[in-house]
């Protein structure tokens, strides 16, 4: 199966130690994560993304991917407004994106029980992931350990939302463990 | 399941080639386009080394692989390009290339997955 999960966690601190444990999981051949990050939602209730220094045009394509994917996990409802409110995501200072939108609500559409019911509350993170996995145990039994929800939505359900455009939701996240410094793992 | 090692190697060296990348492209002008002229033998090399891990692999995997040579390729054409341009030229340049090395990354790792799959079948067959 090919999915993108989004494990909720009370904090950041335990959201980077969740994806850790994910890429631990990969290297033990357990699951194969194709790409991940780590999205927090503020005091404000905007969310942010940690991301490396860089380029701010190249900040803002991250910001609006992600959001158009954060829409995505929520489900159809979420994804108009993601995609919608990623769009006005202003550039990066000091290595973090704000994603403007509450793409999150996902209480107006018809879903299987299975799939993203993806809610940030304010001081939360998640760990968002594409991930290929033959079972789901591995990943549900090690996040839950480390006090993660896992959520998911199958691959292929959000690449064929239309709206996503030009914004390949996959390229937004890092191919590879990374983990902005100051975070102790 | 753990998958064969020259693959494992290929998306490592991917994997660290997206950084380089991502790293270079935070940087300005010169100094962004002497480091992104460095990685053309680095992404060369990676190019290589997939390529020489293809024949080993499965139909399926194969896909994956020569469609991350294929990313691999046009990051080549890009870096070569973001060398000789300036301003928003380069602005677009770098950001091809940083989108080539993550499609790569992403083929390569899709196809270990799809080993690690057919090696997990065949253990439980």
């Amino acid at each position: 199966m090919h999915d993108y999960v989004a494990v909720i966690f009370k904090d950041t601190e335990n959201a980077y130690r969740g994806l850790h444990a994910l890429w631990e999981l990969d290297s033990d051949g357990e699951v194969t994560v194709h790409g991940s990050t780590v999205v927090h939602r503020d005091e404000f209730g905007d969310f942010q993304v940690d991301t490396k220094e860089t380029h701010p045009g190249l900040a803002t394509a991250v910001g609006v991917g992600l959001g158009a994917l954060l829409g995505a996990l929520a489900g159809p409802a979420g994804a108009a407004i993601g995609a919608a409110g990623g769009a006005g995501i202003g550039a990066a200072a000091g290595g973090v994106i704000g994603v403007t939108a509450d793409a999150v609500r996902a209480d107006t559409h018809h879903q299987a029980k299975d799939e993203v019911a993806f809610a940030l509350a304010p001081g939360q993170a998640a760990v968002i992931a594409d991930v290929s996995e033959d079972a789901t145990a591995a990943i549900d039994t090690r996040m839950r350990e480390l006090g993660g929800i896992v959520r998911r939505r199958s691959w292929s359900s959000v690449h064929d939302d239309a709206w996503f455009g030009d914004y390949i939701p996959n390229s937004y996240l890092y191919p590879y463990e990374y983990i902005p410094p100051g975070y102790a793992i | 399941m753990r998958t064969d090692s020259d693959l494992a190697q290929v998306r490592k060296a991917a994997q660290q080639l997206h950084a380089a990348i991502s790293d270079a492209a935070a940087k300005q002008g010169g100094a962004a386009k002497a480091d992104i002229e460095s990685l053309t033998q680095k992404a060369k090399a990676v190019r290589d080394s997939l390529k020489a891990s293809v024949s080993a692999q499965d139909e399926v995997t194969k896909k994956h692989l020569n469609a991350a040579a294929a990313a691999l390729d046009a990051l080549q054409k890009h870096i070569a390009e973001a060398v000789k341009s300036s301003g928003r030229e380069l602005h677009t340049s770098m950001r091809k290339t940083l989108a080539d090395a993550r499609a790569s990354a992403q083929q390569v790792s899709e196809a270990i997955a799809m080993q690690r799959s057919t090696q997990s079948s065949k253990s439980h067959n």
